[in-house]
């Protein structure tokens, strides 16, 4: 299995102003592979996430292409090339999500329903999936005891409620798992945990794109990072590289920020979304900035004039 | 009733020097659940102090009882020498100590436009607003975000106005209770680098709350004391 | 973290046109008719009795000749005026006791929550016809008896609303930054408040309405020289029985009117008090 994105584009219209909320982006996951889609809060890749689930709100206008391609390697429920952009929605709903995308999203707890038990939501997932496991034994896969699932979600701690989460997304046995920001709020022990969980899944076989701001995170499974600017893709690098080399200035920035390393800030603010440079989007904060930058640099695994 | 949630207690040397703002032997139930069993601590001015520990152990609680918007069962909170004896509104010293909260959008009025929030304290208190402005704008907010209400504007955007907010009175302690938790990198790096500079330039004391030790080893240089926490649900 | 998250899938409602056109042509008519008519909504005709609707009378004449829908119009008015006042007074007497207990908890909220339980467990219609009985049939007893039974309704909303806001760390955080707490209540209660009392009162003005129309239906409301929708069906439900169906229909359809459009408003006034609706995308 493999998912190609090329050129994927998402606009929103909003009163008065256009929301450029991705553009351009292109990249590949493999199975057996987990790509690590990073950048500041606000930069677009959660709508990237929502744009390959077809979970875009009327106003977004989407362009570009994401490619599922099934492979021999693994058993697919279905045989074809399927551009999830272009999919109509019962496609969507009955093929792709939770079928061939499992969705891990932030917030475990509030995705669940108060009033029924972890049980009763991983039984009606595996029930609609049409899958004839039990939850008992799905709940195992993900690390939950039998006794766990009779829970509802308030009783669960925060590391309970990620493993039912984790267990939902892979109850239909998708190849490709998506994880929204799962980290966020979470104590250090609990990411850590979390990111094992993902590398458990990725040795498995499966394709895992991790969405997220923690780079701390990130390096403990990413196996490949792209570095997202203003709903641009400004550096593409396998993982061992771009942790100890980055390339584009704002990537370096962004580690320079952690507090195991320089601890300093990114100077400047990231731009509106509704009003990006024709050029380069990074240049007014950008310490390597020369008049060549008011053209938009083309992205050969890193997007800058100067690298 | 439930067994005592968490403990700590800080070398007793400290207590003799300059006051500070002092927490001694703080107990708070509510109801029958105890969320702090005689805990101690001590703020000494010019100082930033790390507290480490898990989320849910009553690190949160403590911070209000600090911030004197919270009256403990037991225990005494003192600032400056001065027993605390009334509490929240009634405080008349609230303002020498200022809270910042892990979760900006409930730590602001939805109502309230960006620059409402960080000129509130000045408006409350019937001070020039100017403090204001600058402040947000070294926190980096810039003029147009002002108008913004807080579902227009990120985590990252509305912490920094909070953060605007809590400078705002030139509090002389200040308790950061998981401030970054929800905040990327180069925002986390930058709040903390405008409080260290408050601190430096105003001799005024810091409380960092966190779970993350690798921040607050880095943030206080190594000066971090760790919560010793017991089960708690 | 923050996701780019667009609302548009659900507009905040078109504005409820249709809604806000009834009322308006119902409030001028109330208003302007009795202004500009030449006629007297009392003229008594008894050749004219008993008409049935024709482009004379559009609505028909009642039993003793009046124009059926001069006198809706002029009904509509009162029965209007009279829920409008009633309404906004119970509003306000609710929201008041529901801020003080909210606000001072404690035994004062327990006290006051026991009165409103004391007060809801009073029959309305029942306890509204005790009142007026109390008083000679006028406007001023048809608000009391509304108002003495319905002000526990925003009693309750407030309450439970201030009880919200007072946990939230932005009344921590307006407490140490100097707020006392008046000024917590005048800057975050009243504007978090003002939203959930407009739709009290718009709520509560149908079934305010409704009170007096039946109050006055069974003749303890409005004296029965003022035409009130109430009195109007009252008065129809003699010739009822004769066949003549206007006399009662059409006062009750301007009964329904109203409240069938303020109830859309009210829904769109719900959806608009919502901060999120105001702008669609959420950074």
């Amino acid at each position: 299995m493999k998912l190609r994105v090329d050129g994927l584009t998402v606009r929103f219209r909003i009163p008065g102003a256009t929301v450029h909320a991705v553009t351009d982006a292109s990249f590949e996951l493999s199975e057996g592979r987990c790509l690590a889609l990073v950048g500041e809060s606000g930069c677009g890749k959660s709508v990237m996430a929502h744009a390959l689930l077809g979970l875009l709100p009327a106003n977004a206008t989407v362009t570009g292409h994401a490619w599922l391609d099934p492979t021999a390697t693994r058993t697919d429920s279905s045989g074809e090339a399927l551009d999830l952009i272009t999919a109509p929605e019962k496609t969507l709903a009955r093929q792709v999500r939770g079928r061939r995308i499992g969705l891990i999203p932030q917030s475990p707890a509030a995705h669940l329903t108060p009033v029924r038990t972890a049980r009763a939501h991983l039984a009606e997932t595996l029930r609609e999936l049409g899958r004839t496991e039990t939850p008992d034994a799905l709940a195992a896969r993900a690390g939950l005891r039998p006794e766990d699932l009779d829970r509802y979600p308030h009783q669960l701690s925060g590391g309970m409620a990620q493993r039912v989460a984790n267990a939902l997304a892979l109850a239909g046995d998708p190849p490709l798992i998506i994880a929204d920001e799962p980290t966020t709020g979470l104590d250090r022990p609990l990411v850590d945990a979390t990111m094992t969980e993902l590398r458990r899944l990725r040795d498995e076989g499966r394709a895992v794109l991790l969405i997220t701001h923690d780079l701390r995170a990130a390096e403990q499974v990413a196996d490949e990072v792209a570095v997202m600017y203003a709903g641009r893709i400004v550096e593409l690098a396998e993982a061992e590289s771009f942790f100890t080399r980055p390339r584009h200035p704002y990537a370096r920035g962004l580690l320079d920020a952690l507090p195991t390393r320089a601890f300093k800030p990114v100077p400047g603010r990231p731009p509106e979304l509704t009003r990006l440079p024709a050029g380069c989007a990074f240049q007014p904060r950008c310490p390597l900035a020369t008049p060549l930058c008011d053209e938009q640099p083309k992205l050969n695994g890193v997007a800058c004039h100067h690298v | 009733m439930s067994e005592p949630t968490s403990t700590l207690t800080v070398p007793d040397t400290r207590i003799q020097q300059a006051p500070g703002l002092e927490a001694e032997e703080i107990t708070v139930s509510f109801g029958r659940h105890r969320v702090l069993d005689r805990v101690s601590i001590a703020l000494r001015p010019g100082e930033t102090l790390g507290l480490a520990g898990p989320s849910g152990c009553g690190k949160s609680t403590l911070a209000r009882v600090l911030a004197l918007l919270l009256r403990p069962s037991r225990g005494t909170v003192r600032m400056d020498g001065h027993p605390i004896s009334r509490w929240r509104h009634r405080a008349p010293q609230r303002t020498r100590v200022a809270l910042i909260f892990q979760q900006p959008r409930m730590a602001v009025d939805p109502r309230f436009t960006l620059e409402d929030v960080f000129t509130e304290p000045l408006r409350a208190t019937r001070r020039p607003l100017d403090r204001a402005y600058e402040l947000a704008e070294d926190l980096g907010l810039t003029r147009e975000l002002f108008t913004r209400r807080p579902h227009e504007v990120s985590d990252g955007q509305l912490q920094r106005a909070c953060v605007a907010r809590a400078l705002a009175l030139e509090p002389a302690y200040l308790i950061c209770d998981e401030m970054t938790t929800m905040l990327d990198a180069s925002t986390q790096a930058h709040l903390v680098s405008r409080i260290e500079a408050y601190r430096e330039r105003t001799g005024a004391a810091v409380l960092a709350i966190s779970h993350d030790t690798e921040l607050l080893d880095r943030w206080t240089d190594g000066n971090v004391h760790s919560w010793a926490a017991h089960r708690g649900i | 973290m923050a996701a780019v998250e667009a609302t548009a899938g659900r507009r905040p409602g078109r504005r409820p046109v249709l809604a806000v056109a009834t009322l308006a042509v119902l409030v001028l008519a109330a208003l302007v008719v009795p202004l500009v008519a030449q006629l007297d909504q009392q003229l008594v005709d008894l050749r004219s009795a008993g008409l049935p609707p024709s482009l004379a009378h559009p609505f028909g004449t009642d039993e003793v000749g009046r124009d059926v829908l001069l006198r809706s119009i002029y009904g509509l008015r009162v029965s209007m005026l009279v829920g409008l006042v009633a309404a906004v007074v119970s509003v306000v007497i609710g929201g008041l006791v529901g801020l003080v207990a909210g606000t001072l908890g404690g035994l004062v909220d327990r006290l006051l929550m026991r009165v409103v339980d004391g007060f809801n467990s009073l029959p309305h219609l029942l306890f509204g016809v005790f009142i007026v009985a109390m008083f000679a049939p006028s406007p001023t007893a048809v608000v009391v008896a509304v108002a003495v039974t319905h002000w526990t309704t925003a009693a309750r909303i407030v309450r439970s609303e201030v009880l919200s806001l007072r946990g939230r760390p932005f009344v921590d955080a307006a407490i140490s930054g100097g707020s006392t707490r008046a000024r917590v209540i005048r800057r975050h209660f009243l504007p978090n408040l003002a939203p959930h009392l407009l739709l009290a009162t718009v709520l509560m003005i149908p079934h305010a309405i409704w009170h007096e129309t039946a109050l006055s239906f069974l003749g303890l409301g409005l004296p029965p020289h003022m035409a009130s929708l109430g009195n109007m069906i009252n008065d129809g439900q003699r010739s009822l029985l004769a066949g003549d169906w206007w006399s009662s229909l059409f006062p009750g359809l301007l009964i329904l009117l109203p409240t069938l459009a303020l109830s859309a408003l009210a829904q769109h006034v719900r959806d608009r008090a919502n901060p999120r609706w105001r702008s669609e995308l959420v950074l």
